[in-house]
């Protein structure tokens, strides 16, 4: 029971949480709708495994980040009940806050020219 | 329902079975719906990918399993802790470091000492040609246990055998632990001639064995003739109900057990059989032998540690250092009528 706490408290997020938090950005889901969510945003990258991804929504539970939304069947997938997840203001206050620290990462890497866009890279001196 | 293919079924049942690794909370609240994301995962790896997807989603969540156990539970949780407290402990002296090296020694010394190995010195001089006074020996406690139905296939157990040396329980007094060489085994006829054994009709000839007195004592040498007086209680038992045509007979779950300094040794002739279940184990090693009398090793003396601390090059019998005492057969001959 963590009260009134501040979103920058919870920074810097890691990336399954952030990323769930992306996936939940856009409406309810269940566990296997974020799983499928987080593969696409990061192309494949992140991939989360059925403990990753429980472990981190029972400790984002516990933060209050997201809640529960009841349980129902998804008709894409077959008659089974799942259980949804939603994201809480607080948590949309985190993952903004997250975003915005990261979009500050990027921008300082792209003043050190870390960072340019595709094609400019290697291409000229 | 879309069709499951019996492989999929297979590992939803596999990692069903894994969520138990999960500690008890986490798996009840979250279990069900793990197995569910599981099932279609693989369904989908199934369908886009094939076969190879499906292996690589299980090769996938097997190392999810793996790290996302240790981070739900706490015991993992604290062995990873106090693995790494152990490892920086040359670094930061930490408290914890201490108490935990104590801990595992103490443990493996536990179990150690008292399922598999056992320590003894040899005080009295019964097995000496064999084994001598002040010898430390070694004694595997597991190869004479009684077997397992299972470990019998795992473990080197086995039978005793003739001419075996093995540590038992003194029957007197099972506070002491008594070495000898196994001369009997349940349903062996024994008796002695001349102080050579004679067993099933067969004389021995024992290249173990050694005779230090040249005289003949009619009991000892000529067992189990001649008086009875040298016999305990329990020697005389045997002698009652176990002598069979001047011959005594080893019962079932018993043996005959006898010192390999033959003149001078407290063994099965005086104090009767051993039970089998009175079996301590087998000398494996003589790790150090030291020259002391009977008397310092019986106990503790503080002239005892003096010795060892002032004589410990010059009296220690590096000879003897691991030495393993060996089981022998004896050769058998026919009795000359």
């Amino acid at each position: 029971m963590s009260k009134r706490q501040s979103p920058q408290d919870l920074l810097p997020l890691t990336p399954p949480v952030f990323h769930i938090l992306l996936a939940l950005a856009e409406g309810e889901r269940h566990g296997y709708g974020i799983m499928q969510d987080v593969a696409r945003q990061t192309g494949d990258q992140l991939q989360l495994g059925p403990g990753t991804l429980y472990g981190c929504l029972k400790r984002m539970l516990a933060a209050r980040l997201v809640e529960e939304s009841g349980e129902r069947p998804d008709p894409a997938l077959d008659d089974e009940r799942r259980r949804y997840y939603r994201m809480t203001d607080l948590g949309r206050q985190a993952a903004r806050a997250e975003a915005q620290r990261l979009a500050a990462a990027v921008n300082a890497a792209r003043s050190r020219r870390l960072f340019s866009k595709p094609g400019v890279a290697g291409g000229k001196a | 329902m879309m069709p499951q293919s019996s492989g999929m079924r297979w590992l939803c049942r596999v990692y069903g079975a894994l969520l138990y690794a999960y500690p008890r909370e986490f798996r009840l609240e979250y279990g069900a719906a793990m197995q569910q994301v599981f099932r279609d995962r693989c369904r989908d790896a199934q369908r886009t990918e094939g076969l190879f997807g499906l292996l690589r989603f299980a090769l996938h969540t097997a190392a999810d399993w793996v790290s996302t156990t240790v981070r739900e539970s706490p015991v993992p949780r604290a062995a990873v802790e106090h693995v790494r407290a152990v490892w920086s402990a040359g670094r930061r002296q930490a408290p914890r470091s201490f108490v935990s090296e104590w801990v595992v020694t103490i443990l493996l010394y536990l179990f150690a000492a008292t399922t598999l190995v056992q320590a003894y010195v040899v005080p009295t001089g019964s097995m000496e040609g064999t084994v001598r006074v002040g010898d430390h020996m070694l004694v595997d406690r597991m190869t004479y246990a009684k077997a397992g139905p299972w470990a019998r296939h795992v473990l080197p157990y086995r039978d005793l055998q003739r001419g075996d040396i093995v540590c038992f329980l003194y029957p007197e007094d099972v506070r002491q632990t008594y070495v000898k060489r196994v001369i009997g085994l349940p349903g062996d006829h024994i008796r002695l001639v001349n102080k050579q054994v004679i067993r099933n009709g067969r004389r021995l000839i024992e290249p173990y064995t050694q005779h230090v007195d040249p005289s003949l004592d009619a009991f000892r040498d000529n067992f189990p003739d001649g008086p009875e007086y040298q016999a305990s209680l329990r020697g005389l038992d045997m002698l009652r109900h176990h002598v069979v045509n001047g011959e005594v007979v080893v019962p079932p779950d018993m043996f005959f057990a006898m010192g390999d300094n033959r003149d001078n040794s407290s063994d099965s002739r005086f104090w009767g059989f051993v039970p089998r279940s009175y079996v301590v184990g087998k000398p494996v090693v003589i790790y150090w032998s030291f020259d002391a009398p009977t008397s310092d090793l019986e106990g503790w003396s503080i002239d005892h540690v003096l010795d060892v601390t002032l004589h410990f090059f010059t009296k220690t019998r590096w000879d003897r250092m691991l030495l393993v005492p060996r089981a022998q057969k004896a050769q058998e001959v026919a009795v000359t009528p």
